[in-house]
């Protein structure tokens, strides 16, 4: 998508077209899914800014959620229990929506249908990660810390600093990505009964994974 | 006729609504993960958090602007060593409180922010079951939790604590596949929009008196070509190649950077001539979360880094090879 399509976009959003103009867009964003997506992107933008003066601020907030922290549980708030007059509705709705999750079931797409509220969904049904090459056991050196100050560290200083600007925000986790290169540097953490860092063999098999 | 007719308008009109309510179930929590990847990046916000991970509790304090400057950031540890992480426009510098002195990398300048795209978060779901939890309050805030769940014991899953209008991270934890929790972070205090002070995005001053060190990993954006010349043979089910840069040869220097994304979890493959990188060691390293492991042989160094579990960087590591032209 061009530069002009995407301020289009941005000037229906804000009003500024003709209603031909409009009506244009408008057919476009009916047939055009990349279109689709940077309308809904936009929104998703505006919304955000909008409620940037919310004022999520409050005087004693630091106090408070220092003493959440202390505590650290979060008290979840139960649903609202439905209205009486609403649970037969309810039990048709369910049962039709029984019918078409039947259908949705044998799509296509069932595999990558993950409806809400799955609990580690499908761990049975991921193939387990295979090797296309016999791998030995390797002996593992223990873990060492990847702030040091020896060339090597320094070395694997700039492989953590690159990699975190590769991956960016990857998730939308934003500056989230960033904060253990700010904690104090980590202390070797391996132990000789370490499962997977020291004695787990590496799995072998079939290759029936994912061979590239 | 008619006693017919109504029926089925009836039951079209249930399977309608059904439909509705299923694609909002399967929505919901992904829109959740959209507006808080878009909050993360565009709001302006600043505040600091309290990170615990193992016996480490370390207070920061953050503070993110993007304007027409672009997206500018600063991290900085409150205790301890003056550590920080500045973002900006320049690229990325991280001091190092502990020897004096700030490392730099322009390797990827100018696109460090990239955007969570939403095919990636479609590739997500196929490694993560995405969960809308109830709503609750942290930090007096009405919250609603998201929880993401990995499928297998190669990545790590997070439950996420959103801020309900704005979908601002207040509490984020990370927790591996049996959800036992890893790490965790909690604001102490927010502020947004226009009650930020932007003049916490300054360095401080002390920073003068420390020594700036280059990463002298290759510079530049790098070539991107359509084959990687190494690659993993095999990768846990989700991962995919989302970038790749290769640099050299420069003075018989050359690296290839590949970067594989389940569309939330990110690894960094590096491949480096054998005495470019001779000082590295061997191994599994380790920084909290974030693994890392790097093995010689065949003339190259193959390191692979990424908050991921250790098997996972150990596994990748171990089927690095040469592609076949």
């Amino acid at each position: 998508m061009n530069t002009e399509s995407r301020e289009h976009i941005s000037s229906l959003m804000d009003g500024e077209v003709s209603r031909e103009t409009g009506r244009f867009l408008v057919r476009r964003l009916g047939a055009d899914e990349e279109l689709c997506g940077t309308w809904a992107r936009y929104h998703l933008v505006r919304d955000c800014l909008r409620h940037q003066d919310g004022g999520l601020a409050g005087d004693d907030l630091a106090e408070r959620i220092r003493h959440a922290i202390e505590r650290e549980s979060v008290p979840m708030t139960p649903r609202k229990a439905y209205r009486a007059w609403m649970k037969p509705a309810m039990g048709l709705a369910i049962a039709a929506s029984v019918a078409l999750m039947a259908i949705v079931a044998v799509g296509p797409e069932s595999q990558v249908a993950d409806p809400a509220g799955t609990e580690l969904a499908g761990r049975a049904e991921v193939p387990p990660f295979t090797s296309p090459q016999s791998l030995a056991p390797a002996p593992v050196s223990q873990t060492a810390s990847l702030l040091g100050t020896s060339a090597g560290d320094s070395r694997m200083n700039a492989y953590l600093l690159r990699h975190y600007q590769a991956a960016g925000s990857t998730g939308g986790k934003g500056f989230v990505t960033f904060v253990p290169i700010v904690i104090k540097p980590a202390v070797p953490r391996a132990q000789p009964s370490d499962p997977v860092e020291d004695s787990e063999p590496l799995p072998d098999g079939d290759g029936s994974a994912r061979p590239q | 006729m008619r006693a017919r007719i109504v029926p089925a308008i009836v039951t079209a009109g249930c399977l309608v609504w059904a439909a509705n309510a299923l694609a909002d179930s399967t929505r919901e929590p992904r829109e959740w993960l959209e507006r808080m990847s878009t909050a993360m990046s565009q709001m302006d916000y600043q505040g600091t958090f309290v990170y615990v991970q193992g016996d480490d509790v370390v207070t920061m304090r953050i503070t993110h602007v993007a304007d027409d400057e672009g997206v500018r950031e600063r991290l900085v540890s409150m205790s301890g060593a003056p550590r920080e992480v500045i973002r900006d426009s320049d690229g990325v510098r991280w001091v190092l409180g502990d020897d004096h002195s700030v490392l730099q990398d322009q390797g990827f300048n100018r696109t460090f922010f990239p955007q969570l795209p939403l095919d990636q978060q479609s590739q997500a779901r196929r490694s993560y079951a995405l969960k809308l939890g109830g709503t609750g309050r942290v930090a007096g805030q009405p919250v609603r939790n998201l929880k993401i769940l990995p499928r297998d014991q190669y990545r790590y899953g997070y439950s996420l604590w959103l801020e309900e209008r704005s979908a601002l991270l207040l509490k984020w934890e990370l927790i591996d596949s049996n959800r036992k929790p890893l790490a965790k972070l909690v604001f102490t205090d927010i502020r947004i929009g226009s009650e930020v002070n932007r003049n916490e995005l300054q360095p401080s001053s002390q920073l003068k008196k420390f020594r700036t060190v280059d990463s002298r990993l290759p510079a530049g954006r790098g070539q991107v070509s359509k084959v990687p010349r190494w690659s993993p043979r095999s990768l846990p089910p989700g991962f995919e190649l989302t970038d790749q840069r290769f640099y050299g040869p420069q003075d018989d220097a050359v690296m290839e950077h590949l970067v594989y994304s389940d569309g939330l979890a990110a690894v960094s493959v590096y491949i480096e001539s054998a005495q470019e990188a001779a000082e590295q060691q061997p191994g599994l390293s380790a920084l909290g979360t974030t693994h890392a492991f790097s093995k010689a042989g065949d003339g190259v160094s193959i390191t692979v880094i990424g908050e991921v579990p250790a098997i996972t960087v150990r596994l990748i590591a171990e089927s690095v090879a040469p592609v076949s032209p």
